[in-house]
């Protein structure tokens, strides 16, 4: 069982990650994804993503490629690799057994009444 | 791309301390980022102006972005730390096994050493050469010392051509490791002190070199340790990510060690030297960061005003 700050920290990295396993992705294009898919709830400093997929890369949990777009523009894309579906796997768990202890305190009945 | 966003841009290179080319690679990725959300900004109906000054504003300040992308990319791997200790284990070594006078081993790692040092400092200065390039200054060293035993008059006229040589071999070297990062010429320096205390506290007393020699065989075994101290505090620096606990382990190593020397010869080393060697140390760590800072002054362009972020 992860502690539960270790946990607070990891979640953007985990987010991220689980985009980009989703689809190879690019900065600016993540950053759109995260802002539409969590309404808006997901916002800091666009500069300070930079610094969490350099991380991702530099761990081996995904591999940025630049490719040449048809209107002649560099892009810098993003995609997972075995490691980091392995990580992302062991996230999910993790997150799992974090949202199941919190339930127990903050949401008892729901799961009781689940359980019966 | 307008004024701002390059000053944007120069700025987090500024602060990077990067290799060259990840440096440049980290700029081409943000550049991007801005020329694609400044053309969202302009579609929503702002002015190029107002677009650039919201884009810097949302993009952050820009030394935390340099600084968390520094802390993403500063951490050496294991080869890196290794290759790194290497030189400083074999002195260990040297001196533990006592090798240390046989001139085929010393040759072998003098050898070794300038040949490291040459092949890091053609092929893109990685972290593990600046160790390396710290040692390869020791023949330099050696010859000055010898200079001391030619016969008199002659020694001064030597030691008068040397010392500006010295000065101008180090300080070249200093600058050019100094434009990748300033820490980098800490670490290239961090054996100096250290060195200088065990030839104070060795050779000064009595005469030179049989004396002194049945010294240096008494010590060797300390001296051994202080290398050893030395190997471990550069696998730490390469290891961390943040640059203020580089910084500490460096000072912290030079502290070490130098007590080390004080405390195994006894009195050899009185406080006068021993606070002398400290601000010694002292110098030779932080001068770096003054020296990088004069430089980049000299180096920036002539514009009217940086503007603040």
């Amino acid at each position: 069982m992860v502690k539960r700050h270790e946990l607070m920290k990891d979640s953007i990295a985990s987010l991220l990650l689980s985009l980009i396993a989703q689809q190879p992705m690019y900065g600016y294009q993540i950053l759109k994804e995260l802002g539409r898919r969590s309404e808006g709830y997901f916002e800091f400093k666009e500069g300070t993503l930079y610094p969490v997929l350099h991380r991702l890369e530099q761990a081996g949990l995904i591999l940025g490629k630049w490719q040449v777009l048809p209107s002649g523009r560099h892009r810098k894309y993003y995609t997972i690799t075995a490691k980091g579906h392995y990580a992302l796997e062991e996230k999910r768990s993790q997150w799992e057994d974090f949202l199941a202890a919190m339930n127990l305190i903050i949401q008892p009945r729901v799961l009781e009444r689940w359980e019966r | 791309m307008t004024t701002l966003l390059s000053h944007y841009l120069d700025s987090v290179r500024d602060n990077l301390r990067l290799d060259h080319s990840s440096e440049t690679e980290i700029i081409d990725e943000l550049e991007t980022h801005i020329q694609d959300r400044v053309e969202e900004l302009k579609q929503s109906g702002l002015s190029e102006e107002e677009a650039t000054k919201r884009c810097v504003k949302l993009l952050g300040s820009t030394k935390l972005v340099a600084r968390q992308i520094y802390e993403a990319h500063s951490q050496g791997t294991w080869r890196q730390t290794l290759l790194a200790s290497t030189p400083h284990l074999f002195f260990a070594l040297l001196f533990a096994l006592n090798w240390w006078y046989s001139i085929g081993w010393l040759s072998v790692t003098i050898v070794l050493i300038l040949g490291t040092a040459a092949y890091g400092w053609w092929h893109g200065k990685p972290t593990w050469l600046f160790p390396w390039l710290g040692y390869s200054l020791l023949p330099v060293v050696v010859a000055g010392i010898l200079l001391l035993y030619l016969p008199k008059g002659w020694s001064w006229l030597a030691i008068l051509l040397y010392i500006p040589l010295v000065f101008w071999l180090l300080y070249s070297i200093t600058v050019q490791t100094i434009k990748r990062d300033w820490l980098y010429s800490s670490l290239m320096l961090l054996p100096a002190p250290v060195i200088i205390g065990w030839f104070l506290a060795v050779a000064l007393e009595g005469k030179f070199p049989e004396y002194s020699l049945e010294r240096l065989q008494h010590f060797a075994p300390w001296i051994g340790l202080t290398f050893l101290v030395l190997a471990a505090s550069v696998a730490m620096f390469i290891r961390l990510r943040q640059r203020w606990s580089k910084i500490a382990v460096l000072l912290i190593s030079g502290l070490l060690t130098l007590t080390l020397v004080a405390f195994y010869t006894e009195g050899s080393l009185g406080s006068p030297a021993f606070s002398v060697l400290i601000l010694v140390m002292l110098g030779l760590f932080l001068t770096p960061a003054l020296l990088e800072r004069k430089i980049r002054r000299g180096e920036q362009k002539p514009v009217t005003k940086m503007p603040s972020y």
